[in-house]
């Protein structure tokens, strides 16, 4: 018989050997994370996705994780300081090229060299929005910019024929439609969104070369008066300068809102809202000079990566049609992928003509994309620039003082980096 | 031969000692967990403060480059320490309502527990949910408040509370103040509660009127009470995180912006993190003088177990 000490020791030996091959599973060397932003709600695709990817792969494994809206940066900026980031990253707007400038991600500009085919199937304006000091550091996972969205019936009672054609005609038919309940334009104003306002205009943020400002003219400051005007008379609905994604969006829903500024996505939301969207009582087009401002996804690797090259695999694994074209029917949406996006928009003329219609302004006048300075601290200077503007729009500062204060924040911003 | 020696016991052998090490043996796994995840990430933001630093580059000595940049350039940081001594500045206000409520409560007033619970209910409550709560009470358009103003003619134009320059700090004050106030009131209602009786029967036989018993005996035994207020007012004002992040996100312009969320934005936001560790220095030391101005102003001790005995 044994005695109590042996079976301690025995059980001590088999609790040992059970557990010594979990860390080693851990930290298989061809495991790789995945890490997206907001689409926990794709989960089946996802989840199909990596089980091809697998299936094909024997002893690799993806790990999927994704993070709401605010949290994914603090998280990847965690794993950065940790030593730990996830393989493959999604980012939105101008974040991978912030990303980017700090060293976190992978040069990919050679893979795409190498594999022309691929590279050459996006649409390469969209590409070029990931280029950071000559280098490609992302490919389009899902691309959108922004149009203008307008509300028929408030603009066939205000006696208005079509959308504006200048940006006189923005304020002129807003002052038309403004009354005591309703506003005649709206805009979104996170990541720059609003910058076709400006370049409607003739007004740069910045140099060419992004070394110095170029936005203190006197154009600029005539702009930014109009605008604040406006907004004072309540012709532009003060959200524009206030709210984030759900508060201009539910204002516009609400149906007493002549004109959205948004990227195409928000016209689900509005649509998920307003009882009143149908294509016979909402419109969609470019905004005078079809200037737009991308919000785009990509996909770039972490520098950090311990595979690489698996994380290329899976990267164009999952941005190939017959994956992302499962996502893009899903949620009805352009994946930048040109051979799929043009079936995909035939498909919807047949069974969505109006979502069609959009997606495929996303598409047009990409050489007219604004707002999309490959800085890489571009979170710096919208934030030494967004509170002077709202300083000038809320009536706190006027539109010479206001600029010129950005001017010098800017500068600074611009001399730091 | 009757000699007297004197055993000789090893200072490790002796009980005293043993005693401290038993002691010591309780304390540690404790003593460890708050050296591990709170001293020792204090040292680390302080001297991350002295750095310039971002997850992907070394470590280089920036001596006191952050804190110049903070005290003589950074406009937001002037603006969110402003903010916060309002929001600070409210407390007292607050405590003192919250006083007023508690004595209401602890009077025979029919109901009290009712109102008390009334009061409470709000603390509770996710300060997520405080924001979105007041959020929509404050709607320009949709929002209760302007439909009751609009509706009792008290104004002709809605009033943009959290999208105003003028009303977008006090309007979000007035949210802290509200969440908070129940929890004050059980506070100062305890400390209400533990006053002897005695000593205001001896006052009234005495011809003390009420409002010199209030002054006389209520408040100094409120001191212990009053004094923790004052620093969870104190706390609560610095680190409003939550509230303002629902419900401005520290806008329009920086109008609502505390340093917590100028520290947050600098961190997260623009990678940032020894800026934002000087920040939060600053943060520290000035929380740590408004705790010892609160500390004095209370009497000294205030923080001391009160007897009760006048």
């Amino acid at each position: 018989m044994m005695d109590r000490r042996k079976i301690l020791k025995s059980g001590a030996v088999v609790a040992a050997a059970a557990a010594l091959p979990m860390p080693a599973i851990a930290q298989s060397p061809k495991k790789i994370t995945f890490l997206t932003w907001n689409i926990i709600d794709t989960a089946d695709i996802i989840n199909g996705w990596i089980a091809r990817f697998t299936k094909d792969r024997p002893g690799v494994e993806v790990e999927w994780q994704d993070k709401k809206g605010p949290e994914l940066p603090t998280f990847y900026q965690t794993q950065l300081a940790a030593g730990t980031p996830p393989d493959i990253i999604n980012t939105q707007g101008a974040l991978g090229l912030e990303y980017a400038g700090q060293g976190a991600l992978l040069d990919i500009t050679s893979r795409l060299k190498a594999d022309a085919g691929y590279g050459n199937g996006f649409n390469q304006n969209y590409l070029g929005n990931w280029v950071y000091e000559g280098a490609n550091y992302m490919v389009p996972f899902y691309l959108t910019k922004t149009v203008l969205f307008w509300n028929k019936t408030m603009f066939q009672k205000a006696g208005l024929s079509g959308p504006p054609q200048s940006f006189d005609d923005i304020i002129a038919y807003a002052e038309k439609m403004k009354s005591a309940d309703s506003t005649g334009f709206l805009t979104l104003n996170f990541d720059w969104l609003y910058w076709p306002l400006y370049a409607m205009n003739g007004v740069d943020l910045l140099s060419t070369d992004l070394k110095t400002t170029a936005f203190n003219t006197p154009k600029a400051i005539e702009v930014t008066e109009r605008l604040a005007k406006a907004t004072e008379s309540g012709a532009i609905n003060k959200i524009s300068w206030t709210g984030r994604w759900v508060e201009p969006n539910g204002a516009f829903a609400a149906g007493n809102v002549g004109m959205l500024h948004a990227h195409a996505p928000a016209y689900f939301y509005v649509k998920g809202q307003g009882k009143w969207v149908t294509p016979e009582t909402l419109g969609a087009t470019h905004v005078p000079g079809s200037f737009a401002t991308p919000n785009s996804h990509g996909l770039g690797i972490s520098k950090g990566s311990k595979n690489p090259d698996l994380a290329w695999d899976f990267l164009k694994f999952i941005t190939n049609e017959a994956q992302i074209g499962e996502f893009a029917r899903l949620r009805k949406l352009v994946t930048g992928n040109t051979a799929f996006d043009t079936k995909h928009f035939a498909e919807l003329d047949k069974s969505d003509p109006f979502v069609a219609a959009l997606l495929r302004t996303q598409l047009e006048h990409t050489d007219k994309m604004v707002g999309n300075w490959r800085l890489g601290n571009d979170s710096r200077v919208k934030e030494a620039f967004w509170p002077e503007l709202q300083n000038v729009m809320l009536g706190r500062k006027d539109a010479k003082t206001a600029l010129a204060d950005a001017d010098k924040k800017v500068q600074r911003e611009l001399k730091r980096a | 031969m009757n000699t007297r020696t004197r055993s000789f016991t090893p200072w490790y052998q002796r009980k005293r000692t043993r005693d401290i090490a038993l002691v010591a043996c309780f304390l540690l796994p404790s003593l460890a967990i708050f050296f591990l995840y709170r001293i020792l990430p204090l040292l680390w933001n302080l001297v991350l403060s002295f750095e310039y630093w971002s997850p992907l580059k070394p470590a280089k000595f920036a001596g006191l480059d952050q804190y110049r940049e903070i005290f003589l350039e950074d406009d937001v940081f002037w603006q969110s320490l402003t903010n916060s001594l309002a929001f600070v500045a409210a407390a007292p206000f607050a405590i003192a309502l919250a006083l007023g409520i508690a004595l209401l409560v602890n009077s025979d007033l029919k109901g009290a527990s009712v109102y008390r619970a009334i009061v409470f209910i709000s603390y509770p409550l996710m300060s997520v949910a405080v924001g979105i709560i007041w959020k929509w009470l404050y709607d320009e358009r949709g929002g209760i408040i302007n439909y009751a103003l609009r509706s009792a003619g008290l104004v002709t134009k809605p009033i943009p509370f959290l999208q105003s320059f003028d009303y977008a700090l006090p309007s979000v004050i007035v949210a802290e103040v509200w969440q908070v106030i129940g929890f004050y009131m059980i506070i100062l209602l305890t400390g209400l509660q533990s006053v002897p009786p005695h000593l205001y029967e001896a006052a009234s036989v005495d011809g003390v009127p009420r409002w010199a018993q209030f002054w006389r005996i209520t408040l100094p035994l409120l001191r212990s009470s009053l004094f923790l207020c004052a620093v969870i007012g104190i706390l609560n004002s610095f680190t409003s995180f939550d509230l303002i992040y629902v419900m401005t996100g520290g806008g329009p312009g920086h109008a609502t912006e505390l340093l917590v969320t100028h520290i947050y934005k600098t961190g997260f936001g623009q990678t940032r993190f020894d800026y934002a560790a000087a920040l939060t220095v600053v943060q520290f030391i000035l929380l740590l003088a408004l705790t010892w101005l609160a500390n004095r102003a209370a009497g000294g001790n205030a923080g001391a177990h009160d007897t009760g005995r006048a």
